[in-house]
């Protein structure tokens, strides 16, 4: 147990504990920060000052130093028990090592053998003000330095090392005062770190903004920010890019120049709304591009708001969506064609079947009742095609309700009665709409022939009902002619049908012939119906 | 009352269908045409009481047009078409769309509609065929 031991040495040699140094260091709650300049300006002075490629600000940890600063690394941090900084906290005592691989101490140090190769290292202790080592200011490098540290980078190193505490000092009283309650009484040596912090909390201001404009310019989107009253004061490097006007010119309400006269009413009435509720901002509009045509962009604003829940800003961004737009356009205009040609094979197809059973009048039978399933099939594509809102804005899905409705208003009148459609409806898409259109058009020719169909009072009920993962269609005829005998064998169409639920959507069907009517159940897997859709569901986040 | 009948329809098949079928209802088929050019010269040279017109036709979506020129020149019209939000705003001698491929029942219903709409007959339209008047 290496703590245990540290502990022990540290009892003999130092007028501290291990347990002390760790709950000081804790309290500054800096391990694991981000960067400050603060810090990463004193290493870089400290790198510079010794001639130095290596300067670090070392914090240690139980099992590892932590760097909240380097200049010369890329590591954050290393375990411990390899770094030179424990030596220093260890005795207690800046450390100085000229030649690395000539110390016993360090020789074999995989920094020594291996990358970085640490070669000459001088730590000045990093103490707080009861005297706790929280680590070290250390300057480090590849070559040995027989003579060590000339004086003046001594002293150079120790008063940044000082400096580095300056900094965790304030960074502490920061992050307390924060907590602290504005108005207590101050005394005189409490204004000055008062005054200390406002300075340190404008610098920390000023990076942050840096940083957010560092952020917002490297963006592919336009970023904007107003006032709570909507006022615009802040566009980031490409909103300028790509309207090319003058920086500052389009602040204030100008902005809305910048829009195709056609949108700005509605743009406006839009923010308007947002401002006046705090309601998220979106809409899509066309935005004069640099080159003088419009593009069409998305654009979304949030407000930002304080811990009582006031607006005090509102972030924006616009997105160039002309491409995506255009794309859409062209997918659209490619969908309907290949649609029209999918319906003209149906056609023709079907005028095919006619014209080549003319001649032959004994085949008039089975040609008719070709035609019909390929009719039945036309029908089911033509319903679930891709719809898209220019051709098509009343169907947003393609519902089994509508579907059965739409397959069988060719047989009959669904506003007569004759035609109920029930239960629990369900959108789909055309992978289930062949076999479904198949088994209905079977089920509805065989109706009109021989069942409910065939008879005035004759009525179909349609029930369909869905559970967590099947779904179930009832068909129920009733009031058709009385079913004396069941029949010895069902009708090709019949068995294509069932072939297509039970092989194509894994579903079971079954048929129950009643003397007042024939009854067919078909139970499915839900995840049949919408194959396509479902995958897509996986695909999306 | 056998009328003439004019079939604009680049898909050769299914115009002879539809021809063919026409002839079984007792109608004469006054001409199948492909393209604007030919529908509109045939409609010039002959009797023509109705046209059934295909939306997409040799020489692009010309239907809607060629039926409302036709409609003004007093030609009665039924389209045939998938898509009739295709079609636009038409002229009250344009009958209805039939959806496509029709079956044979469906074209002797919209046709006999037509028809006594033509003659000024009242009677009820078929139910699948959608009206656009």
């Amino acid at each position: 147990m290496p703590d245990t031991r540290l502990n022990d040495i540290h009892m003999l040699s130092t007028p501290w504990t291990e347990a002390e140094r760790l709950d000081a260091l804790y309290s500054y709650q800096v391990l694991d920060t981000l960067p400050e300049r603060s810090f990463d300006g004193l290493v870089e002075v400290a790198a510079r000052a010794c001639d130095t490629k290596v300067a670090l600000v070392s914090l240690l940890d139980s099992h590892r130093q932590w760097f909240k600063a380097a200049q010369g690394l890329d590591v954050r941090e290393t375990p411990r028990d390899i770094s030179f900084c424990t030596h220093a906290v260890e005795d207690d005592a800046d450390l100085v090592v000229p030649d690395a691989t000539l110390d016993p101490r360090f020789a074999d140090n995989p920094l020594v053998t291996g990358p970085p190769h640490i070669r000459f290292y001088a730590g000045t202790l990093l103490r707080t003000a009861e005297g706790l080592p929280l680590g070290t200011l250390c300057v480090i490098d590849d070559q040995p330095r027989p003579g060590g540290l000339t004086e003046e980078q001594t002293r150079t190193l120790s008063i940044l090392a000082e400096q580095v505490m300056v900094g965790l000092e304030l960074r502490r009283a920061l992050s307390s005062r924060s907590s602290l309650v504005a108005g207590a009484a101050e005394s005189e040596g409490e204004h000055n770190v008062r005054d200390l912090e406002l300075a340190r909390i404008a610098g920390a201001l000023a990076e942050s903004e840096a940083r957010f404009r560092a952020i917002s310019d490297s963006m592919p989107q336009m970023v904007w920010s107003t006032l709570p009253d909507g006022f615009h004061d802040y566009y980031n490097a490409r909103w300028y890019e790509f309207t090319g006007v003058p920086e500052g010119s389009t602040d204030g309400e100008a902005w809305n120049g910048m829009f195709h006269p056609e949108d700005q009413d509605r743009a406006w009435e839009r923010w308007r709304h947002s401002l006046s509720t705090g309601e998220p901002y979106e809409i899509e509009y066309r935005l004069r591009h640099r080159s003088g045509v419009y593009r069409w962009t998305l654009g979304r604003a949030l407000p930002i708001r304080d811990a009582d829940g006031r607006i005090i800003r509102w972030f924006g961004t616009c997105t160039d969506i002309e491409d995506l737009k255009r794309h859409e356009a062209e997918r659209e205009v490619v969908s309907q064609e290949l649609s029209h040609r999918i319906k003209n094979i149906f056609a023709v197809v079907s005028a095919l079947i006619t014209l080549s059973s003319r001649k032959h009048p004994e085949a008039g039978e089975f040609a008719a009742a070709l035609k019909t399933r390929i009719q039945a099939l036309a029908r089911a594509h033509a319903f679930v095609r891709p719809h898209t809102a220019a051709a098509d804005p009343s169907s947003d899905h393609t519902t089994l309700h509508a579907f059965l409705r739409e397959m069988l208003a060719a047989y009959v009148s669904v506003d007569s009665g004759s035609l109920v459609v029930e239960g629990d409806d369900a959108v789909f898409d055309d992978q289930a709409a062949t076999p479904i259109a198949l088994l209905f058009h079977e089920l509805a020719t065989n109706a009109a022939k021989y069942g409910a169909l065939s008879s005035p009072d004759g009525r179909i009920t349609i029930r369909l009902s869905s559970d967590d993962d099947r779904f179930r269609l009832d068909w129920i005829e009733r009031g058709g002619p009385e079913i004396v005998r069941v029949p010895e064998s069902s009708g090709f169409g019949f068995t294509l049908a069932r072939v297509a639920i039970e092989g194509q959507l894994g579903g079971h069907l079954e048929q129950t012939w009643a003397r007042e009517g024939l009854s067919m159940s078909v139970e499915l897997p839900v995840a049949a119906l919408q194959r396509r859709r479902h995958a897509v569901c996986i695909r999306e986040p | 009352m056998p009328a003439r009948i004019l079939i604009v329809e680049d898909e050769t098949l299914v115009a002879m269908e539809l021809g063919l079928i026409l002839e079984d209802l007792g109608h004469q088929v006054a001409g199948i045409v492909s393209d604007s050019r030919s529908a509109l010269e045939k409609a010039g040279a002959e009797t023509v009481d109705l046209a059934i017109v295909d939306v997409h036709l040799a020489d692009g979506p010309t239907g809607p047009e060629i039926g409302r020129r036709l409609a003004a020149q007093g030609v009665s019209v039924l389209f045939m078409t998938g898509n009739p939000s295709m079609i636009g705003p038409v002229p009250s001698t344009i009958v209805g769309v039939m959806s496509k491929p029709t079956d044979e029942r469906l074209i002797g219903n919209a046709v006999a509609y037509a028809l006594a709409c033509r003659e000024g007959r009242d009677v009820s339209p078929p139910a699948q065929l959608r009206l656009l008047n």
